[in-house]
């Protein structure tokens, strides 16, 4: 094989993997959402994902491998700030609790699950910057 | 002994002298510390419970990062 041949080769072989790992990127987050809201898992305060009650295999497999990239990026953001991983997960626990929808599940600091109802204000953790 | 008769004195003069002796070295004193290192008492009172202060100025600080978390990543924050 020429070395041409094998740079194609090689360029097919890194095309199809790419396509291969954002499809899988893209079926991994639809039994999440389907979690999310029917309330089985929810946002918690500390920053990540949690499950509530007892849901799939699967779902639980994606909820794990979720917070463990989270942990990833709130990781790298802390080292930039020179801050506790802790921290930045908390200072994201803000945001995304802030955003949880109605009938959707939450956690606060007291480590308690709630659904936000319809009428209910945004849950805001301790600490966290009123909104 | 002449220090007796001064001391003793009731002159007022003499009185008002004898303070101004104690007192310019005083003012020279506080003129000089004034030149140095101010200390002043905070205005609110002094909180015990450092953590959570800490903490809460630090999730404050750290908002803008977690907004850029979250938009940079949005297939770790489904909806």
């Amino acid at each position: 094989m020429t070395k041409q041949g094998k740079i194609i080769l090689m360029a097919g072989i890194a095309l199809v993997a790419a396509l291969g790992v954002t499809r899988v990127a893209q079926a991994q987050s639809a039994p999440v959402s389907a979690a999310l809201a029917d309330a089985t898992v929810g946002e918690k305060a500390d920053g990540y994902l949690g499950i509530r009650g007892s849901v799939a295999a699967n779902v639980r497999a994606e909820v794990e491998s979720i917070n463990i990239k989270r942990r990833a990026a709130y990781t790298q953001r802390a080292a930039a700030r020179g801050v506790s991983v802790e921290a930045v997960a908390a200072a994201t626990g803000c945001k995304t609790l802030s955003a949880v929808g109605a009938g959707r599940a939450y956690q606060l600091d007291d480590g308690f699950w709630r659904v936000r109802g319809a009428g209910d204000p945004a849950p805001v953790p301790g600490n966290c910057p009123a909104v | 002994m002449n220090n007796a008769k001064l001391t003793n004195t009731e002159d007022g003069a003499t009185r008002w002298a004898m303070r101004c002796l104690i007192l310019i070295p005083l003012a020279g004193l506080s003129a000089a510390l004034a030149g140095c290192i101010q200390v002043k008492a905070p205005d609110k009172p002094i909180e015990i419970n450092l953590n959570v202060n800490v903490k809460q100025e630090v999730l404050v600080r750290l908002q803008r990062d977690a907004e850029e978390i979250i938009q940079d990543n949005p297939e770790l924050f489904p909806k």
